[in-house]
C-alpha cells in the first residue's frame, strides 16, 4: 500500500515521516527541482498491515501549476496512484492551511487529515469544531502530536480503512490551470471565500491573530535592525564556543584518544613483520585518515545540533529578517545568511540549504559564495599557521571570517553585475513562526541526520584520498620507499613541483606547500596533515589531532617560508574552491556547468589575487622589495581580474539593448 | 494606499497586489495574501516589517509592502 503525504511548510511533516517511517531512501531528486525525494517503510509496530510505503511530497502552500514545486503534488498523484493521501494540517493554522487540503480533495484519492500539533491548540485558546470539519471536507480528521508520536497507530488506521473509497467534499474545483487561466483564477478566489467561510464556522478563538502577543514584544528588540545585531553576534559567538571551544573538542579528544590507542595496537600487532606498503597504508592511510575525521567530526556535530536548536525555536526566521537590508545591497536577501551560518559548520550542507531559495540567481551566488565562509575543517589549518607563525594571536582567525564576509559581499556584487536582471523586482518573504523552547529531540535527529550526509560523503573522500596521498607520499615512482630526507623523490613531489611554479609569485613555490594545498582540495584538514608528512615534521605535528605538538621556531625554519607568505598560505587555502565534496553539492544546486565552471574559477581567482596581494605587498613592506615572480603573478591576477570586468561590461550591454527594445 | 504607508495594527482589507511578478502574486495567493483578504501590519521596521495574514506571521520588504494596495 502506497501512501503519500502532503502539508505546508513547516506544518510538522518532516517529524511526521520520521515518526512513522523505520528507514529512509533517498530516491534521488524530484524531477525539476532540487529537492530530494524520501520514501519509507512504515514502522512494524506502528500497523497490522506490513508494507506500508510512505512518500514525502514536498511541502507546498498550493497546488497551482506555476512552479516546480507546486507541479510535483499533482504530476506525482497522476503518474504513481497512491491510494491515500494523507494531508497534515497545522491546527493553529486552519485558514491557510485548508487552502491546500481543499485541492488535494480534489485529485480523486483518498485523504485522511492528520491535525498535527492539537495539543497546543488548547494553550493558545483555540477550538475546533472537528465533526463539522468532517463533515464538510468529507475526510476523516486523526489527531496527532508528530513530535510526541501521538495518534500515529489510529492515522494509519483510518488510512488503511480509506483504501478505496471516494469522497465527495463539498468544494470540488474542476478549471484546469493550464486550459483556462482566467476560469481557474476565478475558481481558486471561490475556493479562498469557501475556506475563509469554513474556518469562521468551525474554529473559535478566544484570542484574536491579528493582536499583539508576548512573541510580538520580544520582536520588537529582537528582530529590530539596529539592537537585533548585538544579540546576532553574541547568540553566534555563544554556539561557536560551545562546539569549538568547550563541548565539541572536549568530545573529539575522548574519540580521538580511542583511536590513538587502536593506532598503537595495531602498530604493535604489525611490528617489523608487516611491509612497510601495508603498514603506511593500514597505520596512517586508514587509522590515520579515520583519526583525522574523528577529530574533527563532535565539533561539526555539535555545530549542527546548535544549529538545529536555534532553527527549531524559531530565532533563524528573525536572523533572515536582521540581514535582509543589508544582504539587499549586495543583490541577496535575508535569506541567504541561514547557508553562510551553516557553512561555518561545513559548507556541505550549507549549500544544501540555499534550496529554500527561491530566486534562481541569488540561489546559485549564495551557493557558491557561501563556502568562502571558513568552516570546521579550516580551523586546523588557521590554527597551524597561527600558532607557528603569529604566536597563537587570536586575530588570525578573527581576520579569516571578517575576509570571508567581505569575499562573499563583494562576490555577490560581482556576480549580480555579470548576471543581474536589474528590470526585475526581487521580494522577501519569510514566515515568522512562533517562538517556542527548541526540541532537543528534533535537535538532536537533524543533527544525525546532516551529520550522517557529511560522513557518508565526506569519509569516503577523505578516507579513499588520505591512503591515495599516503602511499603517494611514501613511494618514488618505481614504488621504492623513500627515505625520510629525501622525500623529494616521492610519486607527490613530482606531480606537485610543476604546480609549484605557478604559486612561486604568492611566495610558497615549494612543492611541498603545493603537494599540500592539492591534498586540500580533498580535505581541507588535509593541508595540516599533508604538511606534516612532507616536510618530514610529524613528530611535532600530531596528524590524527591535527595539531601543532611542540616546537613552533623549528617548523617555521623547516618550511623556509616568511611570515608573510604564511599568511598568503593560509589565505590561498581558505579562499579557493573548497574540498571537492562541497564542490559535488555546489554542483547539484548549480544545475549547470557554465554556473559550475565560473564558480570554480571565480574562487580560484579568488584564492590567487588574495594571496598574490598579500604576499608582494607584505613583502614589500617589510622587506623594500618585491617578492620573487611579481610579473608572472600579476599577468595571472589580471587575466582573473580582466574576465571579470569582460563579463560584467557584456552585461551592461545586453541589459541596455534589452531596455531599448 | 500602498501597505508600506499604513498604520501598524489597523486591520485593512487588500485591493490588489499590484506586481508584474506573476509567480510572487500567486505565492502570496496561497498563503491568503489577495484581494478580499484582510492584513494587519505587526511592527514596522522600516527595510522590512512584520505582517499577519490568515493568522501567520511574515515578515516582507518594503519592495514587497509597497506592491500591496489596501
Amino acid at each position: 500500500m502506497r501512501i503519500a503525504l502532503a502539508g505546508n511548510p513547516n506544518s510538522g511533516k518532516t517529524t511526521l515521516f520520521n515518526a512513522l517511517t523505520g528507514s529512509i531512501e533517498h530516491v534521488g531528486n524530484w524531477p525539476g527541482v532540487t529537492v530530494a525525494r524520501k520514501e519509507g517503510f512504515v514502522k512494524k509496530q506502528l500497523s497490522i498491515h506490513q508494507n506500508i510505503r510512505i512518500v514525502d511530497l514536498p511541502g507546498t502552500y498550493s497546488m497551482s501549476p506555476f512552479t516546480n514545486e507546486e507541479r510535483i503534488t499533482k504530476d506525482y498523484v497522476q503518474q504513481e496512484h497512491p491510494d491515500v493521501i494523507i494531508n497534515i494540517i497545522d491546527a493553529s493554522n486552519l485558514s491557510r492551511s485548508l487552502f491546500f487540503t481543499t485541492q488535494l480533495l480534489s485529485l480523486g484519492v483518498p485523504v485522511v487529515i492528520a491535525l498535527n500539533k492539537w495539543d497546543l491548540i488548547a494553550k493558545k485558546a483555540i477550538d475546533i469544531d472537528l465533526a463539522h470539519l468532517s463533515k464538510d471536507l468529507a475526510c476523516p480528521i486523526v489527531e496527532v502530536s508528530a513530535l510526541r508520536q501521538d495518534g500515529l497507530k489510529k492515522l494509519l488506521a483510518t488510512c488503511v480503512e480509506r483504501k478505496g473509497s471516494t469522497q465527495e467534499p463539498a468544494f470540488i474545483g474542476h478549471a484546469d490551470a493550464t486550459l483556462n487561466k482566467e476560469a481557474w483564477l476565478e475558481e481558486e478566489k471561490e475556493r479562498s471565500i469557501y475556506v475563509a467561510n469554513l474556518v469562521k464556522h468551525v474554529e473559535k478563538r478566544s484570542i484574536d491573530s491579528h493582536k499583539l502577543n508576548r512573541h510580538d514584544a520580544i520582536d520588537r528588540i529582537v528582530a529590530h535592525p539596529y539592537l537585533g545585531i548585538p544579540i546576532f553576534v553574541v547568540i553566534l559567538y555563544g554556539v561557536f564556543s560551545i562546539s569549538q571551544a568547550t563541548l565539541g573538542p572536549f568530545l573529539a579528544d575522548y574519540l580521538v584518544s580511542w583511536i590513538d590507542l587502536f593506532y598503537a595496537f595495531v602498530a604493535n600487532l604489525m611490528g617489523n613483520q608487516v611491509s612497510p606498503f601495508l603498514q603506511a597504508l593500514v597505520l596512517d592511510g586508514v587509522i590515520g585518515g579515520v583519526g583525522a575525521i574523528v577529530g574533527f567530526l563532535p565539533l561539526i556535530m555539535v555545530l549542527f545540533f546548535m544549529l538545529a536548536l536555534l532553527e527549531d525555536s524559531g530565532y533563524m526566521a528573525r536572523v533572515a529578517l536582521i540581514m535582509d537590508p543589508y544582504l539587499k545591497k549586495v543583490g541577496l536577501s535575508g535569506r541567504s545568511i541561514i547557508p553562510m551560518v551553516i557553512s561555518t559548520g561545513c559548507a556541505i550542507p550549507g549549500i544544501m540549504s540555499t534550496r529554500t531559495i527561491r530566486d534562481d540567481r541569488q540561489r546559485r551566488t549564495t551557493a557558491m559564495l557561501t563556502s568562502f565562509m571558513p568552516c570546521g575543517a579550516k580551523l586546523p589549518v588557521i590554527a597551524l599557521f597561527a600558532g607557528v607563525f603569529f604566536q597563537d594571536a587570536a586575530w588570525v582567525g578573527t581576520l579569516m571570517y571578517f575576509m570571508g564576509i567581505l569575499i562573499i559581499f563583494f562576490g555577490a556584487i560581482v556576480i549580480r553585475k555579470i548576471n543581474g536582471d536589474t528590470s526585475k523586482a526581487s521580494y522577501f518573504i519569510m514566515e515568522l513562526p512562533e517562538y517556542r523552547l527548541p526540541s532537543l529531540k528534533r535537535a538532536f535527529i537533524a543533527m544525525i541526520s546532516q551529520g550522517k550526509q557529511f560522513v557518508i560523503k565526506a569519509v569516503t573522500i577523505i578516507l579513499l584520498s588520505n591512503i591515495l596521498v599516503q602511499i603517494m607520499q611514501t613511494f618514488s615512482w618505481n614504488l621504492q620507499l623513500v627515505e625520510e630526507g629525501a622525500e623529494a623523490s616521492s610519486i607527490l613531489a613530482s606531480i606537485a613541483t610543476p604546480l609549484a611554479f605557478i604559486l612561486v609569485p604568492l611566495g610558497f613555490g615549494l612543492w611541498q606547500l603545493a603537494a599540500a594545498a592539492i591534498t586540500g582540495f580533498i580535505a581541507k584538514e588535509n593541508v595540516v596533515g599533508t604538511l606534516a608528512v612532507v616536510f618530514g615534521i610529524t613528530n611535532f605535528i600530531d596528524v590524527e589531532a591535527l595539531e601543532v605538538v611542540s616546537g613552533t621556531g623549528e617548523i617555521s625554519s623547516i618550511m623556509g617560508i616568511t611570515t608573510v607568505a604564511a599568511l598568503a598560505y593560509l589565505v590561498f587555502n581558505l579562499f579557493t574552491p573548497p574540498c571537492f565534496a562541497a564542490i559535488g553539492a555546489m554542483n547539484a544546486e548549480l544545475d549547470s556547468k557554465k554556473w559550475l565552471f565560473g564558480a570554480i574559477g571565480f574562487q580560484l581567482g579568488m584564492g590567487y589575487t588574495l594571496a598574490y596581494f598579500i604576499y608582494q605587498i607584505g613583502t614589500l613592506i617589510t622587506t623594500g622589495q618585491f617578492g620573487s615572480g611579481l610579473v608572472l603573478g600579476f599577468l595571472i591576477v589580471l587575466v582573473y581580474i580582466g574576465s571579470i570586468v569582460y563579463l560584467i561590461k557584456r552585461n551592461e550591454q545586453s541589459q541596455m539593448t534589452l531596455q531599448r527594445g | 494606499m500602498v501597505l508600506s504607508k499604513a498604520k501598524k495594527h489597523v486591520t485593512y482589507t487588500i485591493q490588489d497586489i499590484e506586481t508584474s511578478d506573476e509567480a510572487m502574486k500567486d505565492f502570496l495567493f496561497s498563503l491568503g495574501c489577495h484581494a478580499g483578504q484582510t492584513i494587519t501590519i505587526i511592527s514596522n521596521f522600516g527595510s522590512n516589517m512584520v505582517v499577519n495574514i490568515n493568522d501567520a506571521r511574515y515578515s516582507i520588504d518594503l519592495e514587497l509592502a509597497k506592491a500591496i494596495i489596501v
